[in-house]
């Protein structure tokens, strides 16, 4: 697929790595020269193209080859130019699919509303959205209307992890959380009590926000 | 009318003065809170503070019943977004857009807005007063 991507900082630049390796055509646009360099010094393919440029400009889209894109994916660090970078996208230049990233999770219904196919607030869901059913955005803001407590996180399980090599069953969550997904390798599952926590597998949880943290954190083994 | 003004600088704060002292109820909306100063303080407008592009403060700021909003904020992704929401979700029936850049004006237009561009402006200004039988052509 061809794909436009708006943004080259942290989150441009891991987008763009990890869309290369699944086979796509990226093409990219970033407003600081720095940032266009490195992205440029890091992949050598044909298959990534870098434009310097302010990705909410039309000449600068044009330039950069937004009219070949069938995505265009907003992932700067501020709202407005990622909803600006979509509608000129979308509006102007006819691509199909449009998806932005928002820092304030309220402008997710906003940006919705406003005509971007998919929005999301959390960086990590970002490159796996674009090859997968399940839209996270969704999924939180569901929550967010319905149970404004509720939360969907995902942790990696540390190797410090008091949780690691435990069983489901003998770690105790607190009541009403639970693990709703275990992904070891390429391999997904649904968790039951004799499923065992191994380190490096990544699980998402799902429970009260305020509960949540902690659980994280002992998860990731993280020492206070 | 009850005129929502987005962005309290030069532009903002002279429009906001001049419409409520004929009559209009004036809403100004700025990030910054002493940027309100500006508006001097024999001024009956109101101000909320916060960005323009956040709902809860365009809803502070009665979005709901506003005739008309005018985004002149020094950002123009900003100004547009705020124009988008107020044309599309808050069905606003007036909604004029600053647009700084002359170049993106005519990009800003096909996204249904209604620009007013200060520089193009300026410039018509300055070449009607340097010739001005070109100007009547």
């Amino acid at each position: 697929m061809n794909i436009t991507i708006v943004g080259g900082g942290n989150v441009g630049y891991y987008l763009t790595k990890t869309l290369l390796a699944e086979k796509h055509r990226i093409m990219l646009i970033e407003q600081s020269m720095p940032r266009c360099e490195r992205i440029v010094a890091a992949f050598n393919t044909s298959n990534l193209s870098v434009t310097h440029g302010d990705g909410t400009d039309a000449e600068s889209l044009l330039e950069s080859g937004v009219r070949d894109a069938e995505a265009l994916i907003a992932v700067t660090g501020q709202d407005q130019n990622n909803f600006v970078a979509c509608q000129l996208g979308k509006d102007y230049f006819g691509v199909k699919r449009t998806i932005a990233r928002v820092k304030n999770p309220k402008n997710i219904r906003v940006f919705e509303k406003l005509g971007v196919n998919s929005v999301i607030s959390s960086t990590s869901r970002i490159a796996g959205s674009i090859n997968q059913e399940l839209d996270w955005s969704d999924v939180n803001q569901l929550f967010l209307q319905a149970a404004s407590h509720v939360r969907v996180k995902e942790a990696i399980i540390g190797e410090s992890s008091p949780f690691c090599g435990k069983r489901l069953c003998e770690i105790g969550l607190p009541k009403g959380m639970i693990m709703v997904c275990l992904v070891r390798g390429n391999i997904a599952l649904i968790p039951n009590g004799e499923t065992q926590l191994l380190a490096d597998d990544s699980v998402i949880m799902l429970g009260a926000e305020t509960e949540l943290p902690d659980v994280l954190e002992a998860l990731r083994g993280k020492v206070k | 009318m009850y005129i929502i003004i987005a962005g309290c600088g030069k532009i903002g704060s002279n429009l906001a003065k001049r419409l409520s002292s004929g009559g209009h109820d004036v809403v100004v909306i700025d990030a910054d809170s002493k940027s309100f100063s500006l508006l001097g303080s024999a001024s009956n407008c109101m101000s909320v503070t916060g960005m323009p592009i956040d709902e809860d403060v365009l809803k502070e700021a009665g979005i709901d019943r506003a005739d008309a909003l005018v985004s002149v904020t020094g950002d123009d992704n900003v100004n547009i977004m705020a124009a988008q929401m107020a044309r599309q979700l808050y069905h606003v029936p007036v909604v004029i857009t600053r647009c700084y850049d002359p170049a993106r004006e005519e990009a800003v237009r096909t996204l249904g807005l209604t620009t007013v561009c200060p520089a193009l402006l300026a410039v018509n200004k300055i070449c009607g007063q340097l010739s001005p039988e070109e100007d009547k052509l």
